[in-house]
């Protein structure tokens, strides 16, 4: 990292810190809207069902209660949501704000009462009587491809709602000429988010204005706004967002759901402020899910098991609805998956099924099964040629010789380091050590396993991804800095944080480039009427494109800043000074010296004697820029970790974790090893307990947080994180982005630590998550039928 | 289903030192008196099923769930929520502790946490990573992964006993 900053890098504590601790956050439900009105969704019990009649008479009655409403209703106050980007092999969908005709999921939202309190709302909402016609659920991508399949969607021809392949140079001769063709396989659960603040909004119809006010946690307030004025026939002059403090989103407070639209739509058509909060049951049911994959590689290897082509395979089951382009999550992983490895023969192909469940939606790290997939099929390489897996890394790693590297999908990695953060991880852990315990606890009948997974995370998606993905949109971000009369810094950008902590670390980028103290910065995120039209937070964008916008635009400031303070010195130029804490500073002789002027000095003859500014010079302090980060910038990292599986109860005690990480500049390292922290508890929670259940009815079974299992402490270890900080050359500050990386390698590597650990037992991990049922039932299925490999 | 709106109950209530009389309905949850009639919102309510303990409050002393008690249960008790345990200028201890060690990201678990653990480093001022992190399991956190959580509070009991960390 550079030497020269002075602000970025600094450790400094959350400024959001001193209100969350002590109660005093603003989450959604802390507002108060008197006279506020409460929304309760009637939900689908069934799967699939058609919709013969909703019965609300006796529910209208009921005490309180000011209406009930369904999907045609809704239908009359707002537009239908078309998804159609000019992308091939992906069917164009069409979404009402509620389900008009049938219901596709167990708890689809079917009809809304409005009501004076809560209780009373969810009270009439059981009183709602809806006449179903049960359909056959389709519950699997095996039932949804069948050839006599029920349509999820019956206005497409299928239930493949998107099919994608790529082939790139000639994986058929590599394979032809191989040594061996490796296969291997890998299933990945469906997960949800499970923020611990649910989705709520309340939505204030201002009558009078004909505006609408939209009270919501949500990552990307304006994409948000834009959504909402054009389904709501609104100008977008007409809506405002304003995000409070947020309890946690993870890539599940994105999309406009159907039930926030209905909210904003009720309460013009009632002129009343609604609110609606879901209980923990609906969110775990039907806000978002994620993450189930069924992916199949076959590497073509050489005997010392460099690979020499690889092919790839994805089914997704993406659920009911499509709130996203179906392809959007599944092409990334396709599209990264060569990530670290110096691959030139590649091919892949990408389907993806609706089925009767929740619709999916991107996760923290949407790509996240890419490095377990990839790592997976390296240790199955490593397996079947008898070879050390971390040699077979070795021979394969793009190393400082190969950069740039363009990947065989044209996506292009520059200034990352795989081959160095895989050589930190291994010194750290050391193998050799581990292997011989490995051997002696083996001889007590003690299984202990280690797993290695180096991961390329893709951060940042510039305007030019979105263009040759064929999706419409930008990856742009925009600032505003500001400097008061007083000398106060306010700043703002497109970003919302849920969670993240970007007070301090955007704050040191608008002070590294102005030339302040990062205490002085204020940035206002959430509100669109204050913040410019960005992006918005989502993957690893925050810092390269949230932060570098921020720094970009306070170098803007900067300039003029000195440009006046010269003059106030009757210097000809800036050239000799520059601005340290808010002073400002003249270089004499070798040495940086105090002039005795100030920022509140230059502030105030900007606003207050703009008459006495320099030729040429505009009045006031008020800046604004926007960026549009490079196609894609990655961040790199490699994961090691060291686990004991008890075959007896099928535990996995995790006994080590190291990952070394390479996220470029770093703007705040408390909160980059936070978010370094979290994304690793993510990744392990996910793949040791997490697990959304649905029968084979389509019935969801873990819709209470005792069934859908989210990590406790003593589930988790403590992490070791090595850095690397290695800069991007063509990003502000150096700035990569990261958190989602932590997700990807923590998958990949307790799988990969849990088949070493197995290994005696003729066993690969090739289905998750890892719970000890299910791997007392491998141990089982190994006895039984010890000649094959098992799958679980 | 009963068509009639309930009558609401006349109870008095005692939280964080004072005594207030309020009329609700019987069935209202603890967490959501505490939220909306008496705007004490630093109490959150993350499952309203007893898991997540992001609702923790103290009664007489003690942890316990306020989405899993009637407040109409609470008459004769003492109560005692997130909002009389320091202030933004004023932390606790246990608080300052969390904003030190980053144990704490979108903070929504945070109030339950220092519930739970206000009352838990009063009867064990010494514990081990090993008891905190048992202790910590009654408080779901998605964000932080623990581990900055543990630290905070081992920091803070260290503090408390004098010594200095
Ligand atoms: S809200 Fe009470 S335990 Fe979750
Ligand atoms: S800090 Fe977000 S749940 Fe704990």
């Amino acid at each position: 990292m550079s030497d020269a900053f002075t602000e970025i890098g600094r450790a400094l504590p959350r400024k959001e810190d001193r209100r969350l601790v002590t109660g005093r956050g603003r989450y959604l439900d802390d507002l108060a809207f008197p006279g506020a009105l409460h929304v309760s969704f009637v939900r689908s019990p069934h799967a699939h069902a058609r919709i013969l009649g909703i019965d609300s008479v006796e529910a209208a009655a009921m005490p309180g209660v000011m209406g009930v409403f369904t999907g045609r209703d809704l239908d009359q106050w707002t537009t239908r949501l078309r998804l159609a980007p000019p992308i091939e092999g992906l069917q164009p969908t069409e979404l009402t704000t509620l389900p008009i005709d049938k219901v596709r999921f167990h708890g689809d939202p079917v009809a809304c009462v409005v009501a004076t309190d809560r209780y009373l709302a969810e009270d009439a909402a059981e009183c709602v009587v809806v006449d179903y016609e049960q359909i056959p659920a389709v519950t699997s991508i095996e039932e949804a491809f069948a050839p006599d399949a029920v349509l999820v969607d019956e206005t497409l021809s299928s239930n493949m709602v998107s099919h994608q392949s790529l082939c790139v140079g000639d994986p058929a001769a590599r394979r032809a000429e191989a040594h061996r063709v490796v296969s291997a396989r890998f299933a990945l659960h469906r997960h949800t988010h499970a923020p611990l603040e649910t989705r709520g909004c309340v939505a204030d119809w201002d009558d009078g204005r004909a505006h609408l006010n939209m009270h919501i946690g949500n990552q990307v307030p304006h994409p948000l706004r834009s959504q909402l004025a054009a389904r709501l026939g609104l100008s977008e002059s007409q809506v405002t967002v304003m995000s409070p403090d947020v309890g946690g989103a993870f890539g599940q407070k994105i999309a406009l759901y159907r039930e926030e639209l209905a909210v904003a739509a009720l309460s013009r058509h009632l002129r009343h402020p609604l609110r609606w909060r879901e209980d923990r049951m609906e969110n775990l049911m039907a806000a978002a899910h994620a993450r189930e994959y069924e992916c199949r590689t076959r590497a073509a290897v050489s005997e010392t098991g460099k690979i020499l082509g690889l092919e790839l395979e994805i089914d997704e089951d993406f659920g009911g609805y499509c709130f996203y382009p179906a392809n959007y999550m599944a092409r990334v992983i396709a599209l990264i998956m060569t990530g670290p490895y110096r691959i030139q023969d590649y091919a892949y192909e990408v389907r993806v099924a609706l089925t009767n469940k929740c619709g999916a939606g991107p996760m923290r790290a949407p790509m996240a099964v890419t490095s377990w997939v990839m790592e997976g099929t390296i240790d199955a390489i490593a397996r079947e040629l008898g070879l050390d897996p971390v040699e077979v890394r070795r021979i394969n790693a793009l190393g400082p010789g190969d950069l740039p590297y363009t990947m065989p999908t044209g996506e292009v990695l520059e200034d990352v380091t795989p081959k160095e953060t895989l050589e930190t991880a291994v010194a750290a852990i050391d193998v050799a050590a581990f292997r011989e315990r490995q051997a002696r606890a083996r001889s007590e009948g003690r299984y202990l396993g280690l797993g290695l997974c180096t991961v390329i995370e893709s951060t940042t998606y510039g305007s030019e991804f979105y263009k040759s993905a064929g999706i419409p949109g930008s990856g742009h971000e925009a600032a505003w800095v500001r400097i008061e009369p007083s000398g106060a810094v306010n700043a703002s950008v497109g970003l919302m944080g849920t969670g993240q902590g970007y007070e301090s670390p955007l704050a040191q980028a608008v002070a590294e480039g102005l030339g302040v103290r990062s205490e002085d910065v204020t940035v206002h995120m959430g509100n669109t009427d204050i913040a410019p039209y960005g992006m918005g937070s989502r993957g690893g964008r925050g810092a390269t494109a949230g932060g570098g916008t921020l720094y970009l635009c306070a170098l803007k400031a900067r300039e003029r800043v000195l440009a006046i303070a010269a003059s106030m010195l009757d210097l000809n130029d800036a050239g000799g000074l520059r601005m340290r804490a808010g002073h400002i500073e003249r270089m004499i002789g070798e040495d940086w010296q105090k002039t005795g002027l100030a920022l509140t000095d230059i502030a105030r003859r900007a606003y207050l004697d703009p008459l006495a500014l320099p030729e040429g010079v505009a009045p006031g302090l008020d800046f604004s820029h926007s960026y549009d980060p490079p196609a894609m910038t990655y961040s790199n990292s490699t994961h090691a970790c060291e686990v004991e599986v008890d075959p007896q109860t099928g535990a996995i005690s995790i006994d080590r974790y190291i990952v070394a990480e390479d996220c470029g500049t770093v703007l705040n390292p408390i909160v980059v090893r936070g978010q370094q922290q979290g994304a690793i508890a993510m990744g392990l929670s996910g793949a040791l307990l997490e697990q959304v259940i649905y029968d084979g009815a389509g019935q969801n079974l873990s819709a209470t947080l005792a069934d859908y299992l989210v990590a406790s402490p003593n589930e988790l270890p403590e992490f070791e994180i090595l850095h690397h900080h290695t800069p991007n050359q063509r990003t502000p500050a150096g700035i990569k982005g990261m958190a989602e990386g932590g997700v990807m390698g923590a998958i990949g590597v307790i799988a990969n630590a849990v088949s070493d650990a197995l290994a005696p037992h003729g066993m690969t991990i090739e289905r998750l998550p890892l719970t000890p049922q299910s791997i007392c039932a491998l141990l089982q299925e190994a006895a039984t039928s010890p000649a094959k490999r098992t799958q679980l | 289903m009963n068509a009639h709106k309930p009558e609401p109950l006349t109870l008095s209530l005692s939280v964080n030192g004072q005594t207030y009389d309020l009329q609700v309905p019987a069935r209202k949850l603890l967490s959501d008196v505490l939220r909306e009639d008496l705007g004490l919102t630093g109490t959150h309510v993350g499952c309203e099923h007893g898991v997540c303990g992001a609702c923790t409050v103290l009664i007489d002393g003690r942890p316990a769930r306020a989405c899993l008690t009637f407040a109409a249960q609470m008459e004769g008790h003492d109560i005692t929520t997130i909002e009389a345990v320091g202030r933004p200028d004023a932390l606790s201890v246990l608080q300052q502790a969390l904003h030190e060690e980053h144990g704490l990201q979108c903070g929504f678990c945070t109030p339950g946490i220092v519930m739970t653990f206000e009352h838990y480093l009063r009867e064990n001022p010494a514990p081990t990573a090993d008891e905190v992190r048992d202790v910590l399991s009654g408080n779901l956190c998605r964000c932080t992964g623990y581990q900055n959580i543990v630290a905070a509070v081992l920091k803070a009991a260290a503090r408390m006993r004098g010594e200095a960390a």
